[in-house]
């Protein structure tokens, strides 16, 4: 079923509301039955650090969130502003001692308040371009790839920069301009007519990858490493051409309906396989909740439980399945950033530490507070860019002066931090962790070439 | 962050607090902001403030204090907000002057082992930002992770650590204070230690913020022990581990810390967050640290695990690595917050008894369980028999929330009754207001209110805290609980 199909089948109106939320899908009692008021959390939130109140602290949202279910509350703009303020980074669940999902617990307030005030004008006009327009039509986004890489071949990207053209657009938009990596082509477009990569040397599994929205449209050469690093490693990769964006952003932004249509368009896409590898760790995070769009389907919600069960971050995967380590020396100083949906969303903190460490003459140096946000936050970033600046600001402080690069698993946070490391004045490389690890055994390969 | 700059409001007060403070990013004053503000750590009283403002110095603390004086409106500081006796909580719709942008490190005096820091600065900071120099802040509450040291000193706060350390007032040498009229004055100037004349200090610290909004805190800061281990003890019966402790103490260590989990406690610290792996079938477990001179810890660690085998211990053990003792403390130092995994809401007391009574106290503590119907966790300081009880209940059950504060009312009661008293560490804030008359006569109190009005003579900062109200008999101590539930 394609995605303008889905969008025919209108959902039905809600008929049972809970307090003053009036729409269907509401915040989960149970979520804020855990909370008992602690303060745990208090210090883990990048948007408390910078504000000081608790309005926009996790505890303070989820008191907000139970008012309105209390009838304390209405949905309104006033309502809004906190709960559009959190980064979702989920920093909160890793510190809350009783577990409080209040990443899941936003993500069902977000979906009332656009359900009780869909955005109009200027910013509607925007949210629905990005998130209905673009980011679910692949051959959209590659058109829109190809406009940039237009952009930079054709000299145009130097002559806007150069006759300040680009002064008219605001700060944070120049800022991303400036650090917009080099397009390539999308790896799902490359391997179309390839119905499987074959892996180099014998078959140990056969694995299907998700390609990424972003991902193939920005860093087309990460998912070509991660094709590299697992053929390499024995895996056999399919690309199912029917996979569409995972729906994170459309969450994020309250878009719960949307979120759920592109669910159900992946879960379709990639039913006949046992693993899903994800080389974004906001994609892989949010596949892997996708029961929690579904709660008044069961039928669905058991399906997406099952389906999450597949979807496994490509780290994750090289760490259990086993790799081969490589031989080349690399002779790097880097650091890590935990991006927090790799993090605080699916506990992944070793396992790409260890792949790194693996890699013959890398020097790892730690990052103070590696787990904090960088404020990318998906789309965050242009839709909070004042927020997501100070959030930056304070990431950058914790990079460590004397590293040639950081390395990290997901493109939000390489977007991010690329702009930290231009405006900061810093100049670190910014890396994916498979991008290393594949560097690393291309290297390995060019040596025993000169050598033969 | 809120890009529209502009104070919307036709509250003359409002604005002209938002004038004091610089505008509209310093300042509350719609109620779905304020209404993050209407409680702290202790949830059964709910009140909005007027505002929330939010100053950057201590001139502008004074500057809101005096206006807030001058035109009689109430107003009280408010730290991380992590407070378990309600503080912090607005019953008169107080402005609240939030002290968490005060929060820098100003300075530290290594050589003379002090520090010096704004009210808003977090507590487990201070020892971040100098362990690398081998240095600590002694005072541990268990929510050092984000409650603020002003905070700490308005308390008087505990921890783990504080029976061999003390509580914050040992390790306050001077402050900075901004009086209910909007005077700055300054206290235990330059850090010296025991000034002559009365102790205004000790008698700041602990007032509940009732006397004085402090701006800066100059605070001891510790050399860190050369030698740290930490034992892990699980009994069979609740009696056996409280011996235990009286045995540990009257062997003549003194260890850092000696706490004690019992078994509903057990199961919410292993259904949350961080948990260990404690055996689900046992009373009792008991964490013991020691520290000192790293030649005589081994002595000590072989004496606790002879007295814990002497007293029938299941299994008993030291930490095999800095990891292991690490966890085992983040277990223990999130135990309230994990209650929320087996219960919706809690209450938790905070009395303080001999500790030879310890196994008479905890088992009509129990008793208290059963006649009201609702569990009761306990969590608590043994070595300095500083008991947590925690009454899990959900307020959404009609009349659940009174019974909890009778039950929590009533395990006081016992402590007073064995001769000891109704708070150790978390102050007695809305929540043990009546239950001040269990260890104070009403003459003792009258003469506590008098020292109050010393400093606080309008009653407009922090009214209605820490001393019941006047002549008020059972009855109307009845009616109030009844009036603050709903």
């Amino acid at each position: 079923m394609s995605v303008r199909e889905l969008d025919l089948k209108q959902e039905p109106p809600c008929t049972s509301g809970l307090g003053n939320y009036l729409w269907s899908d509401p915040p989960d009692e149970k979520k804020w039955a855990d909370c008992v008021h602690c303060g745990m959390c208090l210090e883990s939130c990048p948007t408390y650090e910078q504000t000081g109140q608790e309005q926009h602290s996790p505890r303070g949202r989820v008191h907000l969130i139970k008012s309105v279910a209390e009838g304390k509350l209405q949905v309104n703009e006033q309502f809004m502003d906190p709960v559009f303020q959190c980064l979702d980074c989920r920093a909160c669940t890793t510190a809350c001692p009783a577990d409080v999902d209040v990443g899941g617990l936003i993500e069902e307030a977000r979906g009332q308040i656009r359900q009780a005030m869909p955005l109009t004008g200027i910013k509607g006009a925007i949210s629905k371009f990005f998130l209905h327009d673009l980011f679910p039509h692949q051959n959209r986004l590659n058109t829109l790839g190809g406009l940039m890489k237009f952009y930079q071949k054709s000299g145009m990207q130097k002559a806007v920069r150069k006759t300040k053209v680009i002064n008219i657009m605001p700060q944070h938009l120049v800022d991303m301009e400036s650090i917009m990596p080099e397009v390539k082509e999308p790896v799902k477009k490359k391997y179309k007519d390839v119905k499987v990569i074959k892996a180099k040397g014998e078959t140990k599994k056969e694995v299907a990858m998700l390609t990424g929205c972003v991902m193939d449209v920005m860093f087309s050469d990460i998912n070509e490493s991660t094709i590299n690093v697992l053929t390499r490693n024995g895996n056999d990769v399919v690309i199912p051409q029917s996979q569409t964006c995972c729906g994170a952003l459309h969450v994020h932004a309250g878009d719960r309906d949307m979120g759920r249509k592109l669910a159900k368009q992946n879960m379709e896409a990639f039913k006949d396989f046992d693993k899903v590898i994800v080389n974004a760790a906001g994609c892989g995070c949010m596949m892997k909740e996708y029961a929690e769009l579904f709660k008044e389907d069961p039928e669905m919600h058991a399906k997406a439980e099952e389906f999450s069960e597949k979807v496994e971050d490509i780290s994750k995967f090289l760490h259990d399945t086993g790799y081969e380590k490589p031989k080349a020396e690399m002779n790097t100083r880097i650091t890590y950033h935990d991006a927090c949906h790799l993090a605080h969303g699916q506990g992944i903190r070793q396992q790409p530490r260890d792949i790194l460490l693996d890699i013959p003459g890398v020097d790892m140096v730690h990052m103070p507070n590696s787990d904090r946000c960088c404020g990318s936050a998906g789309i965050y970033n242009i839709t909070n860019p004042e927020m997501a600046n100070a959030v930056l600001e304070s990431k950058m402080e914790n990079v460590p002066d004397d590293v040639e690069m950081i390395s990290m698993g997901n493109p939000g946070c390489m977007l991010q931090m690329a702009m930290g490391v231009q405006k900061y004045g810093r100049n670190q490389k910014i890396v994916h962790t498979i991008q290393l690890l594949d560097w690393a055994y291309q290297k390995e390969d060019r040596v025993k070439e000169e050598k033969e | 962050m809120r890009t529209k700059d502009r104070v919307k409001s036709q509250d003359q007060h409002i604005l002209n607090l938002a004038e004091i403070v610089g505008g509209s990013r310093s300042i509350l004053y719609q109620k779905e902001d304020l209404l993050a503000y209407d409680c702290d750590g202790f949830t059964i009283h709910k009140h909005l403030p007027k505002a929330v403002v939010f100053p950057k110095n201590t001139q502008e603390v004074a500057e809101i204090v005096k206006y807030c004086s001058e035109n009689n409106l109430p107003f009280l500081a408010r730290g991380a907000g992590t407070g378990l006796s309600g503080g912090a909580i607005p019953l008169n719709g107080e402005i609240i002057i939030s002290m968490v942008r005060m929060k820098k490190l100003i300075s530290v005096d290594l050589e003379n082992r002090r520090a010096v820091v704004e009210p808003g600065f977090v507590n487990l900071k201070l020892t971040n930002s100098i362990s690398d120099k081998g240095y600590y802040y002694a005072p541990d509450p268990s929510s050092q992770y984000c409650c603020t040291i002003g905070g700490n000193v308005a308390e008087n706060a505990g921890g783990a650590h504080c029976l061999k350390y003390g509580v914050t007032t040992n390790h306050i040498l001077g402050l900075e204070v901004v009086m209910p009229n909007g005077e700055i004055v300054e206290i235990g100037k330059d850090g010296i230690p025991d000034a002559p004349g009365y102790d205004l200090l000790g008698l700041i610290t602990g007032s509940e913020g009732t006397l004085g909004i402090v701006t800066k805190i100059t605070v001891r800061v510790l050399k860190n022990p050369e030698g740290k281990q930490t034992v892990l003890a699980y009994f069979d019966r609740v009696e056996d581990g409280s011996q235990a402790v009286s045995d540990i103490i009257s062997a003549g260590i003194v260890p850092a810390a000696l706490e004690m989990m019992d078994k509903t406690a057990i199961e919410g610290v292993e259904a949350a967050a961080f948990p260990v792996g404690h055996p689900k079938d046992i009373e009792a477990v008991l964490l013991i640290e020691v520290d000192g001179i790293a030649a005589g810890i081994g002595e000590q660690i072989d004496q606790i695990l002879e007295v814990c085998r002497k007293r029938n211990v299941r299994e008993v053990r030291a930490a095999g690595s800095e990891e292991e003792r690490a966890r085992w403390w983040a277990n223990r130092k999130t135990g309230f917050g994990a209650m929320g995994a087996i219960s919706p809401d809690y209450l938790v007391q905070d009395g303080v008894i001999p500790r030879s009574k310890l196994p008479e106290v905890l088992s009509r503590i129990s008793q208290i369980s059963g006649e009201s119907g609702l569990r009761i966790a306990n969590i608590f300081h043994a070595g300095d028999g500083n008991l947590h009880p925690l009454v899990l209940f959900d307020a959404r059950i009609p009349g659940e929330s009174e019974k909890a504060l009778e039950a929590g009312s009533q395990c006081l009661k016992v402590c007073a009754d064995v001769g000891g008293t109704i708070t150790g560490e978390h102050g007695v804030g809305i929540e043990k207001r009546e239950e001040m008359r269990f260890v104070f006569t009403e003459e003792e109190i009258a003469a506590q209110t008098e020292i109050r009005e010393v400093f606080n003579p309008h009653n407009l900062l922090n009214a209605g805290k820490l001393f019941p109200s006047p002549s008020r008999c059972a009855e109307v101590k009845k009616e109030m609980k009844a009036q603050a539930i709903s």
